[in-house]
């Protein structure tokens, strides 16, 4: 009786541990809002400053004027602040090699740096602004209707990620800023379509920003939400937890002969 | 702790908790604690009953005789006797084959209303809303412009009379100019590097709604099935066993992306008369 | 001392007022002294049993709140992310109750889960009957209804989460219109007739919900009652052992112990899925937004059924691109795993019994069953058979996997082509063979040997023998009559 009794402690304290921590993993810590950078404001001091780390860290790919190099880096004439300032500002640059996705990781330099690295991929060619968006504008039920359209059949509903072709995913957003959820739509970063103004205003742009940051931390009044994997994860619930549970209680109620 | 010691604490908590449960009902509810307490009051119950049954003084193996289950002959043929009267009468058989016929055909006449269930398939599985001419609008009905795409940006359009037809759904996709492979007789279906193709996966109908800018292929998120854009959306990989249809389409003067006409084959899953 | 005074005096009043008026009592004094086995794994029937009754009343609750109607209308709920977004009237009310009737979503949650838990139950139930051979003479009937049992309980399941509307299930309903399009000759008719039209299209909403709180929960509680009416005529089948024959039957009596023990178990069934349904969150149908059924053109990544339903989903997933185009005619792709293998699964499963009888040649009545070490083809067929379906069912996921742990999905897939045959065969010899060792050596692979062997010597005692110590050649082995120590046998055996 008293093993049967641990068994059964063990069991509901592991479910719950294992619920804590998909809980804990979901609440994903808040990346410091990057200061937001513009191109008109920057000044040549910046650009050098940019110029001289990037000589440093970026021509290996890049190439010296930011040309590219084949089968290592893209070219950076064009891509404008708004793509340096994604790819920095999310760790994804630099690589440490050539690799078939650019993954988010520890930021590389200090918001100094990235100001002027910024400042200079900028100045190679017109490229997007860094986009600028309102604290008060955008409306939620809109963006959700947007992000159900735009962005649920790659990110998911939940904003959970999911998986693309050849080992390509896109990524899951609990850990995006409202500035790189507006970055990445404005310049199609990796496999990412490309959304310009003409396809989403700045208004919708807004709204689709406010409900990735709602997706954060979404309405679970449910209870534990399974990291919102979907059925899956309820499946395993279901057998693991749920029907454990009362395979024990049978097994404690009946015989064993 | 004796047995009638832990019924009893058990019973205890299971009325403080449905009593808790009433308490966070009256106060406005919260699914967690109502969970949770209902699952206490209830367990307790349960728990207590089973303790309750062991301490039963007539707990225990007990046997007896199963006894016979199978058919007694007398029965068995007495019965059989019964059916025979209805059977063997001379001059009753061919009239049951007629009660049986007049049955059956009742039966059949039966299934009829079954017909009333839905429209016949004729034409409808065949064609869509695209009509040459049709103007692309997105799903809010806004025009599709030749400067509503960057290269690498994609949209989902419907045909501007029937914004909410579901079989029309397509996606269009702006790439490079010259990057795109037509297949024969589609030379001039892709103006400017806009190519659209039906939406509806050719496997069992999902919205092929993932576009990989960086290698030109749509996914299909149901069961994988990946296309290649720029090779009129051959199926690279995946159950899907034919290419997305191609919609034809042009640029009209006032730069707005219009269809040149319905797609050349039936849009979505295979069905058996697909090929006539 | 009067009767009265042994308690129960109200009881016993209100059981002569019926009997005096239906003449019960002697049918109740046999049932309430009929025996049940007390083994656990004849418990898991009930489990599933309680599931149901659990979801016969927590679903009548959700109808008082949930509107089967797909007319169109703008959410004025509470939850402000969908405020104002146009949806069917089915998803808001779905809404409501998650949101605006107290206590709902813990009700839909518990439906919920009391739905997959009540598949869980099931399967795991026909895995008891079949590896202890219960279906055989003269059960076969109770088996052919369990199968149609498992069978509606999946369909009833298909159709009550895609009341919802939510974008999620309306996906699932549009891969199951296409099936039915897939089926030959009739694929387009049936289609049509059954869902009202080409899809996406706004009939089926009425036509899964009349099915769903009607014709199907009819269907299975009538099976469900013929089933334990079989049960109680035909009695519980039980596992050999000392003193029991294929002609008695041993266990508790119905009353009070059985009864007792029963109704414990349905209220601890009921509080685990209340304590699910209020502290795991389920289907958060707001998550997903509404499916809209004119455009039908907005889909998830991640999209995957309810588990019972994965599968078939895996096996659309897995089985390459073929089809086959001859005369003008297409037999589409998803007709093979789609339809003709969940067809032959229950095929199989439905003639099993008499499949089983072909070779075995066994046609004898069994009321005493088999262990699975009994059998070891049969079980190894049973071991194969549940790993194929769970290789399709992990493959269901291969999305999710794919993701999970940042590889292909083509290289998941193609893992799982090669491993959909290979792990089925490998269970097949590993069971067949572990059987025989087990029923061969009288030992459990967990548990080990019990105790030790022990050799009497020629003086009397008793000496412990190691293990590699065989017997010397020539030396006396008990015998009756040498050994008066050794129980007589038991009467009647």
């Amino acid at each position: 009786m008293r093993a049967r009794v641990l068994v059964a402690l063990a069991l509901v304290g592991g479910s719950l541990a294992l619920a804590a921590l998909t809980v804990g993993a979901s609440a994903a810590p808040v990346a410091p809002r990057q200061t937001p950078t513009t191109t008109s404001g920057s000044n040549a001091a910046d650009i050098a400053g940019g110029r001289a780390l990037y000589e440093v860290a970026c021509t290996t790919c890049h190439g010296n004027e930011g040309e590219g190099v084949e089968n290592r880096g893209p070219s950076l004439i064009g891509v404008g602040a708004a793509s340096a300032d994604f790819y920095l500002s999310t760790g994804r640059m630099p690589m440490d090699r050539p690799r078939a996705q650019a993954e988010r990781k520890k930021v590389a330099y200090s918001p100094v740096q990235i100001r002027q690295l910024v400042a200079y991929v900028a100045s190679l060619g017109p490229g997007p602004p860094i986009p600028r968006i309102p604290a008060s504008a955008g409306n939620l039920a809109e963006g959700n209707r947007l992000y159900a359209n735009n962005c649920a059949p790659c990110h998911s509903s939940a904003g959970a990620g999911g998986a693309l072709g050849h080992a390509v995913y896109a990524p899951p957003l609990d850990k995006s800023t409202p500035l790189q959820v507006a970055q990445a739509v404005r310049i199609g970063p990796g496999a990412m379509p490309v959304f310009g103004p003409e396809a989403l205003d700045d208004e919708q742009l807004a709204s689709i920003v406010r409900y990735v940051e709602y997706l954060r931390t979404p309405d679970d009044r449910g209870g534990f939400g399974l990291r919102h994997l979907g059925p899956i994860p309820e499946g395993f619930v279901a057998w693991v937890i749920g029907l454990g549970a009362m395979l024990m209680a049978v097994r404690w109620i009946g015989t064993k002969d | 702790m004796p047995a009638e010691r832990r019924i009893a604490v058990l019973l205890v908590l299971s009325t403080l908790a449905a009593l808790g449960l009433a308490a966070v009902y009256v106060a406005g509810g919260q699914p967690q604690l109502e969970g949770a307490l209902l699952g206490i009051a209830l367990t307790g119950i349960g728990v207590a009953l089973i303790l309750w049954a062991r301490g039963l003084s007539t707990e225990g193996a007990v046997i007896a005789e199963r006894g016979p289950l199978g058919g007694v002959e007398e029965d068995e043929e007495a019965v059989e006797e019964r059916i025979e009267e209805v059977t063997e009468e001379p001059g009753r058989r061919s009239v049951l084959k007629l009660f049986w016929a007049a049955g059956g055909a009742l039966a059949l006449s039966a299934v009829f209303p079954i017909r009333s269930l839905g429209p016949a398939p004729e034409r409808a599985l065949v064609t869509t809303a695209w009509r040459a001419g049709a103007r692309l609008v997105d799903v809010d009905g806004r025009p599709v412009r030749t400067d509503t795409l960057q290269v690498g940006g994609t949209t989902t359009a419907f045909p501007e009379h029937a914004e909410h037809a579901g079989d029309s759904q397509i996606v269009v996709i702006r790439v490079e100019e010259g990057a795109i492979r037509p297949r024969p007789g589609r030379e001039d279906w892709s103006p400017r590097g806009y190519i659209a193709y039906s939406k509806i996966c050719p496997h069992v109908g999902c919205p092929v709604g993932l576009y990989q800018a960086d290698s030109h292929e749509l996914l299909c998120p149901c069961h994988q099935s990946t296309f290649d854009v720029l090779d009129g959306a051959r199926p690279r990989f995946g159950p899907a066993t034919r290419s997305l249809p191609q919609l034809p389409l042009e640029i009209d003067r006032e730069g707005f992306l219009v269809a040149k006409g319905d797609f050349d084959e039936p849009v979505g899953p295979g069905f058996w008369n697909r090929e006539r | 001392m009067t009767r009265g005074a042994r308690g129960g005096t109200m009881t016993k009043a209100l059981f002569r007022w019926f009997d005096e008026r239906l003449g019960a009592s002697h049918f109740t004094r046999k049932a309430l002294d009929k025996i049940f086995p007390d083994h656990w794994s004849f418990m898991i029937g009930e489990i599933a049993m309680y599931c149901f009754v659990i979801l016969v009343v927590t679903g009548v609750y959700l109808t008082f709140f949930f509107i089967p109607a797909s007319e169109e209308v703008v959410y004025e709920g509470s939850y402000e992310a969908l405020q104002g977004t146009h949806m069917s009237v089915a998803y808001a009310s779905s809404l409501d109750i998650s949101f605006d009737v107290r206590a709902g979503l813990v009700m839909r949650q518990m439906h919920h889960w009391a739905a997959l838990i009540f598949m869980a139950a099931l399967v795991v139930h026909m895995c008891r009957v079949f590896f202890t051979a219960a279906f055989r003479r003269p059960r076969e009937i109770n088996w052919v209804i369990g199968v149609t049992l498992f069978i509606l309980a999946m369909m009833n399941g298909f159709f009550g989460y895609s009341l919802l509307d939510d974008l999620l299930s309306g996906t699932g309903v549009r891969v199951g219109y296409s099936i039915a399009l897939s089926i030959p000759v009739a694929g387009e008719w049936l289609a049509f007739l059954f869902f009202g039209g080409e899809f996406p299209n706004t009939e089926f909403i009425t036509r899964f919900y009349i099915l769903h709180v009607l014709v199907l929960p009819a269907l299975i509680a009538g099976l469900l009652g013929a089933h334990l009416a079989i049960l109680w005529r035909q009695k519980h089948t039980q596992f050999k052992g000392p003193g029991r024959t294929e002609d008695n039957i041993e266990g508790s009596h119905l009353w009070p112990s059985y009864a007792a023990k029963s109704i414990g178990l349905f209220f601890i069934v009921t509080g685990v899925l209340a304590a699910l349904g209020g502290l795991v969150q389920i289907n958060p149908v707001w998550l997903y937004g509404p499916y809209d059924p004119a455009q039908a053109s907005a889909v998830t990544a991640g999209s995957q059924p309810d588990w019972y339903v994965g599968w078939l989903d895996g096996a659309l997933r897995i089985f390459p691109g073929w089809e086959i185009r001859a005369f003008g005619y297409t037999v589409a792709n998803p007709f093979f795993p789609g339809a003709l293998l969940p067809g032959i699964t229950f095929g199989v499963l439905y003639v099993w019994p008499w499949l089983e009888r072909r070779f075995t040649k066994d046609d004898a009545p069994h009321n005493l069953l088999d262990r699975p070490r009994d059998a070891p083809v049969r079980s190894g067929f049973g071991a194969a058979t549940l790993s194929f379906y769970t290789i399709l069912f992990v493959a269901g996921g291969n999305d999710v996997l794919a993701s999970v742990f940042k590889v292909a999905p083509e290289s998941i897939t193609n893992l799982f082509r090669i491993l959909v045959f290979v792990v089925p065969v490998v269970a097949f010899f590993v069971t067949r063979s572990a059987c025989r060792t087990l029923a061969r050596d009288k030992v459990h692979p967990f548990g080990g040997a019990v105790g030790s062997r022990v050799r009497r010597t020629a003086a009397g005692g008793y000496e412990e023998v190691d293990d590699d110590d065989p017997p010397k050649v020539g030396a006396v082995v008990s015998t009756p009559e040498a050994d008066p120590y050794r129980p007589p046998p038991a009467p009647g055996s």
